[in-house]
């Protein structure tokens, strides 16, 4: 596999994407830098790697930089990639932790921390929204993908369970059949 | 004082590989283990630490930082955050490396295919968990739906619309 991206440059845009990567959900961040602004990957092709990154074990914001950075700049940039998204964010938590400790945080500080939140989930939303359009395109998918949003967020079932229900159900509605 | 450095990375290392589709589903068994077993942060201060970990740049997971900065200070960190990323990041640079190969394979695009639905359906929970904890009110929701506009037009960079909610926020004190 020859290198889509240079690894000076992938190193770059991960390094700022997973710094401006503020709040919960940020494989939305990673998904407007590398699909929607740069033309680095397909949207059908972030949507794989992330489902590979969720169904491996380990934390999946990680592991999708580690599949995105292989498949961009093979076993290197995958290398390359996870540390340009975990350093930054460990030295600056690793700041906040000491200050956590031995300073301590004031209420207006907590209240904008929660704003911050807020906002985060409208960013992811919309996103989310994006990929739903374009890797939901049968009745199959949709079914699928409804079924597994209700159990794993509103009915709080364990996803390592749902998981292992999940994948094998869609592996056969979508084996491969001879002449399709 | 080894003994539980040791403990502390071991408890990492087994956390991170029950760590599936995101790191909320870990969150429950994380807490057992770091506030109830071993002590090594109390139960505030673990929501405070995940609370920090979410508003920081980088995986949420880097909570791990703030656990073992406590527990040992930065030898405590730094191999909590080793256990927690580098095994895992190993198994899926060695995979996706070979799935790269075998990508054309029939059977390989309709596993790709049927992964997808799955990813998706994840991913909306977790759309889902967020808003439960981050919308709770009027104000977060207008801030969340103004985050979500400036989304949709895309005329700013994400990390400015939540920049300016936190700015928002802070003067209001919400």
């Amino acid at each position: 596999m020859s290198d889509r991206v240079r690894l000076s440059r992938l190193v770059q845009v991960f390094a700022w994407t997973g710094l401006t990567s503020l709040g919960g959900g940020r494989t939305a961040y990673f998904y407007d830098a590398l699909v929607m602004r740069r033309p680095w990957l397909t949207s059908h092709e972030f949507i794989q790697d992330l489902t590979i990154a969720q169904l491996l074990p380990g934390p999946s914001f990680s592991n999708l930089g580690v599949a995105l950075g292989v498949r961009l700049a093979g076993g290197r940039g995958g290398a390359w990639g996870a540390l340009a998204i975990l350093v930054p964010g460990a030295l600056i938590l690793l700041g906040l932790t000491w200050l956590y400790f031995h300073v301590g945080f004031t209420p207006k500080t907590t209240s904008a921390m929660h704003g911050m939140g807020a906002a985060v989930v409208g960013l992811v939303f919309v996103t989310t929204g994006r990929m739903i359009r374009t890797a939901v395109r049968d009745l199959r998918a949709l079914l699928l993908s409804a079924a597994i949003f209700l159990l794993v967020g509103p009915l709080h079932v364990n996803t390592a369970l749902v998981i292992v229900l999940a994948v094998p159900v869609s592996l056969w509605l979508y084996r491969p059949r001879s002449g399709s | 004082m080894i003994l539980d450095l040791a403990r502390l990375t071991w408890t990492f290392l087994w956390l991170s590989l029950i760590c599936v589709g995101g790191g909320l589903g870990v969150i429950p068994e994380l807490q057992r283990q770091v506030v109830d077993r071993y002590h090594w942060v109390t139960a505030r201060e673990f929501l405070d630490g995940y609370t920090l970990s979410q508003l920081t740049p980088g995986p949420t997971m880097l909570v791990c930082v703030f656990v073992g900065y406590h527990a040992h200070g930065l030898p405590g960190a730094a191999l909590a955050t080793a256990a927690m990323f580098l095994p895992t990041a190993i198994i899926t640079a060695v995979i996706t490396r070979h799935w790269g190969l075998l990508r054309d394979r029939p059977w390989a695009r309709a596993a790709e295919r049927a992964l997808a639905p799955v990813g998706i359906g994840l991913m909306a929970a977790g759309v889902y968990t967020l808003a439960r904890t981050g919308v709770h009110d009027w104000p977060s929701a207008a801030l969340a739906a103004m985050a979500a506009g400036v989304m949709f037009v895309r005329r700013v960079p994400p990390v400015l619309a939540v920049v300016a909610a936190g700015f928002i926020a802070w003067l209001a004190a919400l």
